[in-house]
């Protein structure tokens, strides 16, 4: 016979609460405060991209007073045909914004659902979608962007959303299946599948919820891609120019006004320029907290 | 640095306490930690994941990874001095030349892209061999011993060999540089039955013919009594009970220990009456500042046990245990009743 | 055996991608607005040939005969490109595309691979750095260098260089590929012109791509410096050195994952670069096509590219099957 007696159960004093996410996302942002900067950056463009032709309904022009340098009354200078240039810079954000989170938008979930799709069933399905996504990410994405505008002139933001983000989910999918691929190792997958429960339940309920920062880091660096196209697109002058924003601008700094080869239109080619820079630079400090927060690894030992 | 082969060396733990800093705060993984491992004995050293054995095993070769750092105490290896205290090129060459350290076999202890044969050259010029050629032939004869085809294993990448292989592999490449001292971390966790018997014996034959002074570091009780010949068990950074392996599994004193063994249900018998142990294994941040660690799971607990850390006390030859309630019945003369006695 | 089988069905990827964007510029250019092949057979009227003969000139360059079924055009158009015609030039005059191609492609291609060289073996070297000094100043300024020039737009960087170094502080020739007074040909003069006025164009490219491999080498050295081999390694008292080669070694793989996409990229990118520092390449020359109505060039242009991309992504993969032994034999 055993002499081990039954002793009572101990019911531990309490169990630890785990630490509710906003504290630990308040901790990341503030060990490195440049990424309250981050913040404070991303949230200055969304107001300027909302408010911005709401404020600037009538862009001020002053004919007499082309090119401009810096001045009390127009605070970055004048462009070719006297319109206030940071009237230009306030509200080109409104496109630009817009037109890249439709794009991101766009990217993340085709991507995600091709990724996802992918992994989860392997196989068959799982060589086809790969092949696709293969070649959407083969074929030179801006090349082929600058042929698709011979037939098709996308300028609106909707259209140049959409057409930027169907040429530009190839990344994300392939990033995706990897993941999935990796949370399908670890067998809690098949501990659901096993429980009986039905496909959609694992998908949503299981994987997405691992896969989800990563997502929502991906979503942000797809917003700098997107710029980034649409910018040179119009830059190029290859899609014709349907409303203001920073793409036009620059267009017409470079080659209206010969901003390249004199300095009379610095204001001017630097705003948008320097826009760009300052937003990207928001939006990589908040990716860099959100790594951080979501990937414990990479914090400092 | 290479001790001549037959000297016995031994290891002799005093005092050592190893701490994790997490925050502002250093936690103790190991506590005050005093054992010898005698050159020529196999030691079992026991306990859940949490026990510290990871961490101790590690410290003999002064490996513990940051935020840990040895705190306290000393471990002295003849031939050596105190290994907490060496540092840089001592301290490798330590490492490998008397000291062999075995991973799991779950764990991928070798570069994914290079064939095994490169890497045992690696660990040859890493230890100014001159004679690499001698080398291989020293691996080859030891996986030979080991039943394996020497020949192809060193030409193979990791992927290639199967778990028992590997570990095979581990042993070798512990052993090679003809280490006195041979440290195996979970050597047959991850393995099928038929691969840890293999690897148990193979480890008793190696350590036989060398005589080495070895470590086997695991939770499994059933290897302990395959291949040790003293038994360690550890819980919360402290060693609770140590001596003779045959006779603690045969009359386990300390209440966790007893707890363990009578965890396992017998071959024979009803199965029902194995127990597990009520409660949870400490981690770092719940474990007891003050009194004894296991209190809380105990079923022989005193009022002493909440305030007086127990020490490890003799008990019998080469025999200790630090529990108030068995130390105070020793000293009364109650004896205790056995764990195991069935025809 | 897996290797060449491996191989193969790369090979065959390719060839369907090519198809692909073969058969797209096909139905892409006939469905162009303001039939083009119309306006060049108008405009060769004009320029007083006879009908017959005008038509027949512009079947030529545009490669179709308006007035055969589509199937029959389509094998025609693939059958021609088999041998490797392109059809002819719209806006040099009767020039092969080919030959334009031909010879605008090394530019790119020169511009290009300098670029990528470069910025992989900087970002490389600051990866390392930044992922074994992570916690320090050092490694954080690193690390927000290379995310921000990341992100950066490829033209913004080519744009801010251009300004500054031509026009704010002119230390470096813009507007050529070379001193145009310089004889071309293999001497020394040409190649130092050569040499001096690619300098900002390579530095776009270069500054534009090394965050990326940076960052990717980052967390690739920290994520295998946390792997069991490693302290293995250190536990059986390998060499500092040898230890520091597993870790490289290990540790680079994964970005010849990413090698194959950021060639890609860089050759859309030329688009801009070749654009601002006028420089005759494919880039140049598919922008150019476009704006001159010139359809055949455009899609020679653009079908050029597409095959550049596709031959060093198997030329990536070959590489990377000979580094990881591991790929070998699934």
């Amino acid at each position: 016979m055993t002499a081990v007696a039954k002793a009572p159960l101990v019911t531990p004093k309490s169990i630890p609460r785990r630490v509710p996410i906003w504290v630990v996302l308040g901790k990341v942002l503030r060990r490195k405060p440049s990424r309250m900067v981050g913040v404070g950056i991303i949230a200055l463009f969304l107001l300027m991209a909302v408010f911005g032709p709401v404020i600037y309904s009538k862009l001020p022009i002053d004919t007499n007073n082309v090119y401009a340098s810096p001045s009390s009354t127009h605070l970055l200078g004048t462009d070719y045909a006297g319109v206030d240039v940071l009237a230009l810079v306030v509200s080109g954000a409104r496109y630009v914004l817009f037109s890249a989170l439709v794009a991101a938008i766009v990217t993340v979930v085709v991507g995600t659902a091709v990724g996802l799709v992918s992994g989860y069933h392997r196989g068959f399905t799982d060589s086809a979608l790969m092949r696709v996504t293969d070649f959407v990410l083969t074929v030179p994405g801006f090349p082929l962007l600058v042929v698709l505008s011979t037939i098709w002139s996308f300028g609106a933001p909707l259209q140049m959303g959409f057409v930027l983000g169907i040429t530009g989910w190839g990344g994300l999918a392939r990033a995706v299946r990897s993941q999935t691929l990796s949370l399908r190792e670890r067998g809690f997958l098949e501990a659901a599948r096993a429980l009986g429960l039905p496909t959609r339940h694992v998908i949503t309920r299981e994987v997405l919820p691992n896969i989800a920062p990563y997502i929502a880091m991906n979503l942000l660096l797809a917003v700098t891609g997107a710029i980034y196209a649409q910018v040179g697109l119009f830059f190029l002058g290859i899609v014709p120019p349907t409303a203001n924003n920073w793409g036009v601008m620059l267009n017409n700094a470079v080659f209206n006004a010969g901003a390249l080869t004199s300095t009379q239109a610095l204001p001017y080619l630097l705003s948008p320029l320097i826009c760009i820079l300052v937003l990207t630079l928001g939006i990589v400090l908040v990716v860099d907290a959100m790594d951080e927060l979501f990937n414990p690894r990479l914090r400092a030992r | 640095m290479l001790a001549p082969v037959n000297e016995p060396v031994a290891v002799d733990v005093r005092d050592l306490t190893v701490v994790y800093r997490t925050g502002d705060v250093e936690l103790a993984a190991v506590t005050r930690v005093n054992i010898d491992l005698v050159p020529g004995e196999i030691t079992g050293l026991v306990g859940e994941s949490g026990s510290g054995k990871s961490t101790l095993a590690l410290a003999l070769l002064n490996a513990v990874p940051d935020p840990g750092r040895v705190a306290a105490g000393s471990i002295e290896v003849t031939g050596l001095g105190d290994v907490t205290k060496l540092k840089g090129k001592k301290l490798r060459h330590a490492r490998g030349e008397t000291l062999g350290y075995v991973f799991q076999a779950s764990q991928n202890s070798l570069n994914p892209l290079k064939p095994v044969g490169k890497q045992l050259l690696d660990l040859g010029r890493s230890h100014d061999v001159r004679d690499l050629r001698a080398l291989v032939a020293d691996a080859r004869s030891l996986a030979d011993e080991m039943g394996l085809d020497g020949k192809r294993v060193l030409a193979a990448y990791q992927h290639e060999l199967s778990g028992g292989m590997r570990q095979r592999v581990g042993i070798i490449f512990a052993l090679v540089l003809n280490a006195r001292v041979l440290i195996l971390d979970e050597p047959t966790t991850a393995l099928d039955m038929l691969s840890q018997a293999a690897v148990l014996s193979i480890v008793k034959r190696v350590h036989a013919e060398r005589a080495l002074t070895t470590l086997i570091v695991t939770h499994d009780m059933g290897v302990i009594a395959e291949v040790a010949d003293r038994l360690a068990v550890m819980y919360g950074g402290r060693i609770v009970e140590d001596g003779p392996a045959e006779r603690i599994l045969r009359e386990p004193q300390h209440p966790y220990t007893r707890g363990l063994i009578g965890a396992m249900p017998r071959i024979v018998g009803d199965p029902d009456e194995a127990q597990s142990l009520p409660g949870r294994p400490p981690d770092l941040a719940t474990l007891e500042k003050h009194g004894c660690v296991f209190r809380s799971r105990c079923t022989l607990r005193m009022d002493i046990c909440d305030t007086v850390d127990p020490p490890l006390v003799e008990v019998g030859p080469r025999r200790r245990v630090a529990c108030h309630a068995v130390v105070h019945d020793e000293a009364s003369d109650v004896s205790l009743t056995k764990v195991g006695s069935r025809a | 055996m897996k290797l060449a089988r491996r191989l193969l069905g790369k090979l065959v990827t390719g060839l369907v991608m090519i198809w692909v964007v073969a058969t797209f510029t096909f139905f892409l250019v006939r469905k162009l607005p303001g039939n083009p092949v119309q306006a060049e057979y108008e405009r060769l009227i004009q320029g007083g040939l006879s009908p017959d003969q005008a038509k027949a000139q512009a079947a030529v360059m545009f490669g179709f005969q308006p007035h055969t079924p589509l199937a029959e055009q389509y094998l025609h158009y693939l059958w021609r490109l088999l041998h490797l015609d392109f059809g002819q030039s719209t806006s040099y005059s009767g020039v092969g595309v080919g030959h334009v191609v031909r010879s605008a492609a090394p530019w790119t291609i020169t511009l290009v691979m300098t670029g990528i060289i470069a910025s992989f073996l900087i970002g490389v070297t600051f990866g390392i750095i930044a992922a074994v000094r992570r916690t320090s100043k050092l490694g954080d300024t690193l690390t927000i260098s290379g995310s921000l020039l990341h992100g950066v737009p490829q033209f913004v960087i080519a744009l801010l260089l251009a300004y500054v170094f031509t026009t704010l502080w002119p230390v470096l020739p813009f507007g050529a590929p070379y001193n145009v007074t310089v004889e071309p040909g293999w001497n020394l003069a040409f190649i130092n012109s050569v040499v001096v006025h690619a300098i900002l164009p390579v530095s776009a490219y270069a500054l534009s791509s090394y965050g990326g491999w940076l960052l990717t080498m980052k967390s690739s050295v920290v994520s295998v410096l946390g792997d069991d081999f490693i302290l293995a390694a250190e536990l059986r008292g390998i060499r500092p050195i040898t230890r520091m080669r597993y870790i490289g070694r290990n540790a680079i793989l994964p970005l010849f994952t990413v090698l194959a996409l950021s060639i890609g990229l860089l050759f859309g990118g030329s688009i801009f670069i070749e654009n601002i520092f006028d420089y005759p390449g494919l880039g140049h020359l598919l922008l150019q096509a476009i704006n001159k109505r010139d359809y055949p060039l455009m899609s020679g242009a653009f079908l050029m590219i597409t095959v550049a991309v596709v031959i060093v992504n198997i030329l990536a993969d070959l590489f990377y099957s000979v580094i990881d032994p591991r790929v070998r034999r699934v």
